[in-house]
Formats: C-alpha cells, structure tokens, sequence
C-alpha cells in the first residue's frame, strides 16, 4: 500500500543575490524524507528559522521545493498545478482575521473554494456551503456575515470550514492555535479532532506548545537549522527522546511552573 | 505593605451603545518587589488596567476607584502633570510585540542613550557623553546581552525578538522603576526565549526589588517566581491568591476550568476531547449582568444573576455563589 504523502529528499534554497555576483546560497531546509500515513497527525517543532514554517509551505504549495518530489498517493505533486494540490491540501494560517477577505461574507467565501475546485451548480454550492457551516459549529446564518463581525474562534472556525469544505486528505496548519484564548483553543482542538476522525483527515501542524502537540500528535518532527534532529511517534519521543533539543521543546512550561511555585512557596513558608 | 493598592476600580467607556463598564469592581495589591502575575482572556480588560495604573488615559473613558494609590499618592488626585511626574519616575511598561515599540528609524543605541536620566550625569559635554554610552552598555549587560556594542550598533530590525524584548526591557529599567507592568511580554516567543526573559524578570525584581505586574493570557506562561496571581474575566476579578494555592486548590470554576484547558497535558489522554467552557467571550455591549462568567460557568444557578462578592479564605480570595473549595471547614 503507498503511502499517503511521501517528501524525497526535499530541500529549499534562497539565492541571496549581492550587485551582478553569483548570489551566495542560504539553506532553508536541508533534504528531507519524510511519509505521513492517511489520518495520522504529524507534528513540526523547532526553534525560528529552524525550517519548519518552510516545511508547512513546501507542502501546501506556497513555495516550491528547490531539489526533490513530493508524493501524494503515489502520484507525483506538480509544483505548478495548483488544481491538483488544493483539492487534496489545504492550509490554515495563524491568523484567522487576516486571512480571510473582510470585503466579501463568509458564504461567498466558502464557495470561491468550490468554484475552484469542482463543478458544482451555485444551488448545490449553497447547499453545500451551508452544510459545511454546520460541520464547523456555525450556524447557516453565518453565510451572510463578514469576518469582522464574528469573534476570534468563529473566525478560525471559517478558515477550518474553507480547508475541509472540497475534502481534502491534509491539512496543513502554521501556528493556527498561538493567538486563540485559551477557553477558544480548546474548543478548536475538540473541533479539529472530531474532523479527523469524521473525514479520516491528515493534519500537519508547526506548533512550539508542547501541551497541544502532546495532546493531538501522532508523530513529531524537530527541527534546527533546516535539519532533521529527531522523527518518531508522539509515545517514543516523550518517553526517550534521544537529542536535548527534543527534551527541552517537549517539557511542560506549566508543570515546571506548578513545581517552581510549589517549592518557592514552600521555601518561604520555612522562613 | 502593598506599593500599589487598587480597590474596586471600575472603568466605564462610552460607546454608542451606551455606557459600558469594561472594567467592573476590580482590586488589586501589588507589595514592594512581589511578582503578581494577573490572567486574562481577550476581552478582559487587563490591558485597561495597566493603562489606568499609568495614566495612558484616554478622555473618553470614565475611571472611578475606591482607592488608586501608588506608595503614598492617590493617582486619580493628581493633576496630570504631577501624576506623570510620579508614573514617570516609579514607572515603567513593556510590551507584547517589543520589535514594533521600538523606533525603526533609529538605532538601539541612540534609543538607548537618549533614556539615561540626565540628571545623574556629571561633568561636561565629552564627559557626560561617555558616561551616557558606558551606562548605556552596562544597562545591555544588565539585561543578559553580552555582545552590547554591536547591539547598539543595530536597528531593531536586525534583532530577534528575544534580544528585542531584551532591549526594550534594557529601556525599561534605566531609569530604576519600582513597578515594571509587562503587557503579554511572551506572546508567540518560542519555550527557550520564553524562559530566558522570565529569569530575566526575577533576577531583576529580586536584586532590585522591582514589583512586577505581569499580564498574561493564560496560564502555561506564568513567571516560576511569581507570588500572587489574580484572575479576571470580562473585566470582574474571579479569583486571587498565592500563585500556588490558586493553581493546585482553585476556588472558583473559572480557575479550575483554565487550568484544565492549559494543563491537559497531564489530566487528558492524548486525543481525547478536552473540557472546555461552552461558548465564546461574550462582546461589551452583550456582557451578561450579574457574574459575568454565567451563561458559561457549569455550576451557574439563579443566584449568579447577581455580582458575587468577593470572599476571602486565608489569602485566597475568590467571587463566586457556589466556590469549589469547602469553605466552612477551613473557617
């Protein structure tokens, strides 16, 4: 059986051009191989400028890769057909207002991404439309609003409806949680799990909180510098992770933070 | 003895759906070199409050307090000319995106130079300009940046945002405040810098006795060193108390529901749904009367159509009909 989405030896390279001199190459991401089964969560963490916002575009087709194929299902990933990619990948982006057009209404919205992709009647994209609203805990109504006139998680709400609205088999998300409240973040990962195991969905997501990727990821990818440091399942890396870097990323800030408390408090009550 | 002692500060904003208490009843004590860390979700009002402790005041506003004292002055008695006199020197804040407080046109040295208090500089015009560049320096190093001279010698551009926030917090203690409010400094900074500016922040308000109000949106970015934390939602305190009576005993439903919602990494197992409040933050102009935690909160009953007030068990004080803690037996 292939695999879902397959990276070989992918990389990306930005030529940072000085006057008419052949331009000094500056590494974004070294190759990669990387598979990602159907359903399964993956996971990218990393310090800035670690590559893994790169890694998150070179799949949804933002940027293309400068040496190696991308795979899904077997079939190779044109960098230029764009039909073909955004039907099956979609991406969410960190914040929800300013990526969504505050001149159109949400439904109008939704259904660009149909026009784009399928070749459903406006009937059947109306329907279709509303029946994704409610997928998403929206209410039909919502067609008619603008973005700005919903609250932060209705917001990122609609970008999670105009991902799954066409069916796709990944998801990419950068960042998507950072700005959420937490009461509001909570909610969305509900949300986004109830999906996955609805519409059997993969989901790609770069993430630096530890609590979230503990909770959601199947795998975990780390990065520095552009390299791999470590790959493995969510249990193996928790319970051994081989580098240190993978052992700082993963701690719990809270926890430390409880224990901290507790024993400073502790400490001062001796006194 | 509290340096800054806030009691039932209410700020109303006129908007044009009528007048709106954004900020209901809220009271705050800050001690003298004490990090009080003060949680709020968007929509809560936090910023307000600090804005309200330094006078960044708009017109429009309506600020209204029991007592605003700040050491021995009532701030909301001042005129603004002595009210900035006292912030001015007492004061200072920073903030959540430090790369955009920062002048773009200038670089980090001259932004620097320009803070030295010229009232501590002595001597003549060459004298007094060296002076103003060593202490410049040693202000870099105080904040941790090893390599100052070539900090100084960049636009902000050029810095990552830890260093960024680095120098901002550099901007901030030159001229030796006594309260430092930090606005979400921390916001979208990755675990490593995160950590390294909160032993920034305690190493400088335990060698200095700095007070510090940290203003945080939840709660997996608290200071380890904080003593006090108050919670607030929509304006209206719901709990507060020593940092960690408040996260291992909470009182009131909220706390307990922030932490289930930050700290699931221990109670939850991976994949499963995660408890969370039912609903959204609710808008200013539909905020629900009485606790406005209500329509949200999972022990809500009829009495919470009126405001809690505020109960005190030991330290912790909490404002809510139905706490979760046994109170009487700890009477």
């Amino acid at each position: 059986m292939t695999k879902l989405l397959e990276l070989k030896n992918v990389s990306k390279y930005y030529v940072h051009k000085d006057g008419w001199l052949p331009g000094r190459k500056i590494c974004a991401l070294e190759p990669l191989t990387l598979t990602l089964e159907r359903g399964e969560t993956l996971a990218i963490m990393g310090e800035t400028g670690s590559g893994k916002s790169t890694i998150a575009k070179l799949i949804a087709g933002a940027e293309k890769p400068s040496t190696g194929e991308i795979y899904l299902n077997g079939q190779l990933l044109d960098p230029r057909n764009y039909r073909q990619r955004s039907r099956h990948i979609r991406m969410i982006f960190q914040d929800s207002l300013r990526s969504l057009n505050p001149q159109t209404t949400i439904g109008r919205q939704l259904s660009e991404a149909l026009l784009f992709n399928t070749t459903l009647t406006s009937e059947e994209q109306r329907d279709h439309v509303m029946l994704t609203l409610r997928k998403v805990g929206l209410l039909p109504d919502h067609y008619h609003f603008y973005p700005h006139m919903l609250s932060s998680g209705q917001q990122q709400r609609v970008c999670i409806a105009r991902a799954i609205i066409v069916d796709p088999q990944i998801i990419v998300a950068d960042e998507a949680f950072v700005s959420l409240d937490p009461s509001i973040r909570a909610q969305i990962i509900n949300l986004i799990l109830d999906l996955q195991e609805d519409m059997s969905i993969s989901f790609i997501f770069v993430s630096h909180s530890a609590e979230i990727v503990k909770h959601v990821a199947d795998k975990i990818l780390i990065m520095h510098h552009g390299k791999l440091v470590e790959f493995g399942s969510t249990q193996t890396m928790m319970l051994q992770p081989q580098e240190q870097l993978t052992r700082l990323l993963l701690q719990t800030d809270l926890q430390n933070n409880v224990t901290a408390a507790t024993s400073s408090s502790h400490s001062t009550t001796q006194e | 003895m509290s340096i800054l002692d806030i009691r039932n500060l209410t700020i109303e904003l006129e908007t044009s759906a009528g007048v709106v208490k954004v900020v209901d009843k809220l009271s705050l004590q800050i001690a003298e070199g004490e990090i009080h860390t003060l949680v709020g979700e968007s929509g809560s009002g936090k910023s307000l409050l600090a804005k309200a402790i330094l006078g960044f005041i708009n017109p429009r506003w309506r600020i209204t307090a029991d007592r605003l004292w700040w050491r021995h002055y009532d701030l909301l008695a001042l005129n603004p000319a002595q009210r900035r006199l006292v912030t001015g020197r007492d004061m200072a804040m920073i903030f959540q995106n430090p790369g955009s407080y920062l002048d773009p046109n200038s670089k980090v040295g001259e932004q620097l130079r320009e803070l030295i208090p010229a009232g501590e500089l002595k001597g003549l015009y060459l004298r007094r300009k060296a002076d103003r560049q060593t202490r410049a320096e040693r202000l870099l190093h105080r904040v941790g940046i090893k390599e100052a001279k070539s900090i100084m010698d960049s636009y902000p551009y050029e810095l990552s945002e830890g260093l960024a926030q680095k120098v901002s917090i550099a901007m901030a203690i030159a001229h030796n405040p006594k309260l430092l409010i930090a606005d979400e400094p921390t916001t979208a900074m990755e675990p490593n810098t995160r950590a390294q500016i909160y032993r920034l922040l305690a190493k400088l308000s335990a060698s200095q006795s700095m007070s510090i109000l940290m203003i945080t949106q939840d709660l997996t970015s608290i200071i380890p060193e904080s003593q006090r934390i108050s919670l607030v939602y929509c304006g209206q305190l719901m709990e507060a108390g020593p940092t960690n009576t408040v996260l291992t005993k909470p009182a009131h439903p909220y706390t307990e529901a922030m932490l289930s919602m930050s700290l699931f990494g221990q109670t939850a197992a991976p994949k499963t749904r995660l408890p969370t409040l039912t609903g959204a933050i609710p808008t200013l102009q539909h905020l629900p009367i009485g606790c406005r935690l209500g329509p949200r909160c999972p022990y809500a009953r009829q009495a919470c159509v009126n405001t809690p007030r505020l109960s005190k068990v030991k330290q912790q004080e909490y404002a809510c009909h139905f706490p979760i803690i046994e109170v009487a037996s700890d009477d």
